[in-house]
């Protein structure tokens, strides 16, 4: 809901945008202008700089850049005005509004044009009023963007002026952002000032506290309270943003967890499986979505956008039949014995870790990413990565998916049945072993849908799995064995809790953190976060 | 009372294994240094060193099977002991290099001169006297194993749930140990060993002592596990792993029993760690890698846990087997575990030793009842009835 | 000469008001019950009723949401553990047979006796003559003499069940709690078990949860009757089986 919302927002204010008026101005040439140059006086040239800067034509602002750079010369065949580069012993001349090469000339075939410092001045503030005028909006938020990081009193009247004209609402708040920036450097009144610090305040974000920290030092005596003000709520918004940002972390990595977990949630959690190899069920996830972009590859380039798509029922079914091979050869004989169950599930999962090394060959394997999952757009004071956002969406819908099966399916009550009773449910009719291996080829085909995603973000490798087995492990028991609901909470809270570790003790001590916190909570509350009660967990 | 408790230590079997292991810690080592290298009896001195290394994986799993075996606590952290024992060991040859490290400080191992350490380390005091580092190879990991045990036993965590604590506390101290700050050596671990008590670690005089400790540590801890399983303490372990609520109702503190169980099963690991540092001349943090502790769990249960005899063969076993495939076929290998795992528990859950042990109780009980039929014919009429 | 404290010592097991709830279920609702030294009780009642729960109090293995429940009249029973409590001397049986499987009968009753139980003591324990002799004794009792060198688990149930109990003989405990013990048996298996019981209640108290009438009148003793967690009437077999609650709740018409 939340992301199509987000779309609209951005939709409308691009259409916005789109449509306002360009500048209705008479586009008046400004070559004669141009030309007039060559015989101008430095008085005369100011006045000729006023009107170019007048027509609004952005086209000129590269003829004004050499002016200053003392670039423009005057042919004195045809007195026409030129750019002129150096090349070899003359200049290459160029056409000042098209940019196309007139020739080369021999160096004294031209004359340069000459330039002042007061000359400069104007041709500084044009070339600042020219670009704030522009008619393409992208250059004046550009333009706006500059005056904003050198903030003058010379720019200050020419936005004054850009802003008296600006109709586009986005535009026009980026140009008020940077009237207030030059405001600040002019000697403008103490008030006007005051409404400037206001409005800088009002944009947030690391800029405005960068600016306000600058100026502070030198600011007028009289306002260095109102700038303190400022910086302090711009900090503690900063600090919230932070935590937003830091907390949008740990989400993202508890929904790897989750996503590492929940098929464990099931085999462990719901059949009381300690299923070793279920780390290898997501690494054959990921290896399936490997082998199915290599098909794309070679056969439907123009599918490459939909591979995950196509990846997570072929993942699916791929670790769902080796589920239920394992459950009907090794794991159904070892009902009521967790322990080896352990050891044989280990040694299953070597296998499979063999196997794939011998297939593939032990580096990591290049998974790409489709574009709607690179790259990030900025919500507030964070920034959001277009992966993690589907990660932490896809786990959120596979957990309900789960969920619903679970508490709604007719064939997640025959599982709970199985799971609780399971004598009982054989003699109400329910074929106890073809649930059993229904439940773990589920369990494990969520796990190779989760491999599909962890793709995505880590390396698809034969050790892959090994990375998340201890954590999956974590997150369950944690959460309290048996209890879907607990494997969210927990996987959740275990990935906020290790960021906001992270920044005060670093990466890996807030991982050793997080492990002797769970063992401690494990001996406080050795069933977990949401424990189930009564006699049957006990014997 | 102690005379009874060590007496009892030596059934036959154990008597036997004793016997044979003294024997291998004679002989092997004699005819590594006495026989020339083209003698058909020469043993070379890198096999000793392997087999060396199977004696301290076989204590490693005898360990192990002290807390499974007998107690029921599956631990998946076993590796942690013996990694801790054996850091004990590497730090004690690591001061022992003094000044003939690369940076040739006397003071501080090269990787510390590396980090731009100034000063040793409190924790790494004491550790250039060879009585203290021992002394730490047993108080490290039973303090680690006492701490851990005492909040997970009161607390009445066990089954799966303890073996899963225990893999994550083994991993959290890999995690650890992989840190250049905490002052171990990081990564690269402890290596460039120099000497031992004064004699050169790589001299084949030296690893026939190593050897030989290995062998005798081993019959050691086995006679101290024997005379522990066959005390009544032992019985009362075999009553927790069978029905620990029963125990409980009897009045014992189960909790205890655990404990002390635990704390004794990490020293030994401490042992085999601290012997095998020396042989294989490094220790690093891979040692408390995960998987390193369940593989101990394979050698066990190919071995036969909840005897003493099995984990010896097995962990002995298990190792020749590796170290014949992964030079021989190094593809196979982690199939061969594998399966192996499998199959043992599938077909094998007791193990070899446990059974060959079941087959030969079962055929004398057979003959038993056979003896008791032609003796007393109606004896077992009213048991025929049950 | 007669204290005050002494007279005022009737009751070996004291419970008041004690209820406990599983998940907002009351398997125990404001119980009380009282066993005096010496004396043998039976307890009958549906399932469910929380006979198995008031055991779990008594033992320390539940702890009452509220309640009391005294030792001796001194000793708080909520305030120990399993293992304390048993070594102030209440035994327990417990519904379904708990045996060491892989001991033998005699080990069973050797780590059952009442002897010192921490680590160290165990460790160095050696078996005395006197102590053989008990054991030896108790073997009679639960007339497994025949069987001492057999492992547990290749008992039958009956036996299993009588070699619990021998076990909880050779604790010693004042108070002896049994439940159900004679579910599983043959009818000359339950009658011999009514004898045996009555013959160890000669020595301390017993309580006996019980499904069972045709024993419960066998043993001959004062009842009391548990329906959703508390009681529902208590005296003589025949008072309590003419109780017209009791008939409605658990004999039936
Ligand atoms: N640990 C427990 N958790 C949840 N419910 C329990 C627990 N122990 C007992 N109960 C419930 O309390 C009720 C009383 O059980 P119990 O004492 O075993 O009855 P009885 O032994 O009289 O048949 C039953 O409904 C049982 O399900
Ligand atoms: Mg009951």
């Amino acid at each position: 809901m939340r992301i199509t919302s987000l779309f609209a927002a951005f939709f409308a204010l691009l259409l916005v945008s789109l449509a306002a008026p360009s500048f209705a101005q008479q586009p008046v040439d400004p070559k004669p202008l141009i030309d007039q140059l060559a015989k101008a006086n430095f008085s005369q040239a100011e006045d000729l700089i006023g009107k170019m800067a007048a027509a609004g034509d952005a086209r000129v602002v590269p003829v004004l850049q050499a002016f200053t750079d003392g670039d423009l010369y005057v042919r004195k065949t045809d007195n026409l005005v030129f750019i002129g580069k150096t090349a070899g012993n003359g200049f290459e001349l160029v056409e000042p509004l098209t940019g196309e090469s007139a020739g080369q000339v021999a160096k004294n075939a031209v004359t340069k044009i000459k330039v002042n410092n007061s000359l400069r001045r104007a041709i500084r503030s044009a070339m600042g009023g020219l670009t704030l005028l522009s008619p393409d909006r992208s250059v004046r938020l550009q333009a706006a963007d500059a005056v904003m990081r050198s903030p003058s009193s010379e720019n200050l009247e020419l936005i004054e002026a850009a802003l008296a004209k600006e109709t586009d609402a986005e535009v026009k708040a980026r140009m008020e952002e940077a009237r207030a920036v030059s405001v600040l450097s002019s000697d403008r009144s103490v008030e006007e000032k005051r409404d400037a610090i206001q409005t800088i305040k009002d944009l947030g974000g690391r800029n405005a506290l960068g600016i306000l920290n600058t100026i502070s030092g030198s600011i007028d005596p009289a306002l260095t309270a109102d700038v303190e003000a400022a910086v302090a709520a711009l900090q503690s918004e900063q600090q919230l943003w932070d935590m937003a940002q830091n907390i949008w972390y740990g989400l993202s990595l508890g929904s790897v967890l989750l996503l590492a977990a929940i098929g464990l949630a099931i085999t462990f959690g719901v059949m009381g499986i300690i299923n070793m190899a279920h780390g290898e069920m997501v690494m054959l996830g990921a290896y399936s979505t490997f082998v199915v972009q290599q098909v794309i590859r070679d056969s439907a380039p123009a599918l490459f956008e939909w591979s995950l798509a196509i990846a997570l029922p072929v993942a699916f079914l791929v670790t769902g039949a080796v589920g239920f091979l394992i459950e009907r050869g090794v794991i159904r004989f070892l009902y009521g014995r967790p322990l080896e169950t352990l050891l044989a599930t280990w040694g299953v999962s070597l296998i499979l870790q063999q196997a794939i090394r011998s297939i593939f060959g032990p580096t990591n394997q290049e998974v790409g990413n489709p574009s709607w999952m690179t790259g990030s757009f900025p919500l507030g004071g964070m920034t959001i990565t277009w992966n993690r956002m589907w990660i932490i969406l896809f786990s959120l819908s596979i957990f309900f998916a789960l969920l619903f099966l679970m508490k709604k399916s007719a064939y997640g009550l025959n599982m709970r049945a199985v799971t609780q009773n399971r004598r009982m449910a054989s003699s109400m009719g329910i074929r106890t072993p073809w649930v059993d291996a229904l439940t773990f080829a589920l369990g494990s085909g969520i796990a190779g849908i989760a491999g599909v995603a962890l793709s995505q973000i880590d390396n698809v490798s034969p050790n892959l799995g090994q990375s998340y087995i201890i954590d999956s492990f974590m997150v369950v028991v944690f959460g309290g064995v048996g209890n879907l609901w607990g494997t969210l909470v927990g996987a959740l809270s275990l990935g906020v809790l290790n960021k906001f570790l992270e920044p005060s003790v670093g990466a890996v001590l807030g991982k050793i953190l997080v492990l002797v916190l769970i063992i401690l909570f494990i001996q406080k509350r050795p069933r977990g976060l949401f424990a189930l009660k009564g006699r049957a967990v006990e014997a | 009372m102690i005379t009874n408790f060590i007496l009892r230590a030596l059934d036959g079997k154990i008597t036997l294994t004793v016997a044979i292991l003294l024997v291998v810690a004679a002989l092997v080592p004699a005819l590594n240094l006495l026989t020339t290298p083209d003698s058909a009896l020469h043993i070379p001195t890198y096999a000793m060193s392997l087999m060396g290394k199977y004696l301290c994986y076989a204590l490693l799993a005898l360990a192990l099977d002290l807390v499974w075996g007998y107690c029921g606590i599956l631990s998946l952290g076993h590796g942690a002991f013996f990694a801790l024992g054996g850091y004990a060991m590497g730090m004690y040859l690591m001061r022992q290099i003094g000044s003939r490290g690369v940076y040739g400080n006397p003071e501080l191992p090269d990787f510390m001169v590396f980090l731009n350490w100034k000063e040793l380390p409190w924790f790494w005091y004491g550790f250039d006297w060879f009585p203290f580092a021992m002394l730490m190879v047993l108080v490290v990991p039973g303090l680690l194993a006492f701490v851990f045990g005492w909040f997970a036993f009161r607390s009445r965590v066990n089954g799966v749930y303890l073996s899963i604590i225990t893999q994550a506390m083994t991993y959290a101290l890999m995690l650890a140990f992989f840190r250049n700050d905490m002052g171990f050596g990081g990564n690269n671990g402890l290596t460039d060993f120099k000497d031992i008590l004064g004699f050169p670690v790589q001299a084949d005089g030296t690893r026939a002592v190593l050897f030989a400790m290995s062998a005798i540590m081993l019959s050691l801890c086995l006679l101290v596990a024997s005379a522990i399983t066959h005390s009544k303490f032992g019985k009362v372990l075999v009553g927790v792993r069978d029905a620990e609520s029963r125990v409980r109702f009897l009045g014992f503190r189960v909790e205890n029993i655990k404990l002390f169980t635990f704390v004794v099963s990490a020293m030994f690991a401490g042992i085999a760690g601290a012997l095998f540092v020396p042989q294989v001349g490094i220790i690093n943090p891979g040692e408390f890698a995960p998987a390193n502790s369940i593989e101990v769990v394979v050698w066990t249960a190919v071995g036969g846990r909840g005897t003493l005899i099995g984990p010896i063969i097995g962990a002995i076993l298990v190792n020749a087997g590796k170290s014949f495939f992964t030079g021989a076929f190094p593809e196979i290998w982690l199939f061969a575990l594998g399966g192996l795992f499998i199959a043992v528990t599938l077909f094998l859950p007791k193990g070899i030793v446990g059974t060959i042990r079941q087959g030969w109780t079962s055929r004398k009980t057979l003959r038993a009842a056979a003896d008791q039929e032609k003796g007393r014919g109606t004896a077992l009429l009213p048991q025929a009835a049950e | 000469m007669t204290t005050i404290a002494e007279t005022r010592t009737k009751s070996l097991l004291y419970l008041d008001n004690v209820s406990v709830s599983f998940d907002g279920f009351k398997a125990l609702n404001a119980l009380s019950f009282v066993v005096e030294p010496g004396e043998l009780r039976a307890i009958i009642g549906p399932n469910g009723a929380g006979k198995t729960t008031m055991m779990d109090i008594i033992t320390g293995k539940t702890r009452p949401d509220t309640g009391a429940v005294l030792f001796e009249d001194s000793v708080d029973l909520t305030k120990k553990d399993e293992a304390d409590i048993s070594q102030l001397g209440i035994g327990r049986k417990f519904q379904k047979p708990t045996v060491f499987e892989s001991h033998t009968v005699w080990d069973n009753l050797e780590l059952a006796l009442n002897r010192k139980r921490g680590v160290f003591a165990t460790l160095f324990y050696t078996l005395t003559p006197e102590d053989q002799k008990r054991i030896e004794e108790i073997l009679t009792t639960i007339r497994l003499t025949h069987r001492r060198g057999e492992l547990a688990a290749n008992l039958s149930h009956g036996q299993k069940q009588w070699l619990e109990i021998g076990m909880l003989l050779a604790q010693e405990p004042k108070l002896l709690l049994v439940d159900e013990p004679v579910a599983g048996m043959t009818d000359a298996e339950t009658a011999e078990t009514a004898i045996l019981l009555k013959e160890i209640a000669k020595t301390r108290s017993v309580v006996v949860v019980e499904h069972d009438m045709g024993f419960i009148r066998d043993l001959g003793v004062k009842v009391t009757c548990l329906a959703e967690g508390s009681v529902l009437a208590e005296g003589s077999i025949d008072f309590v089986s003419s109780d017209p609650k009791v008939i409605e709740n658990y004999l039936g018409r």
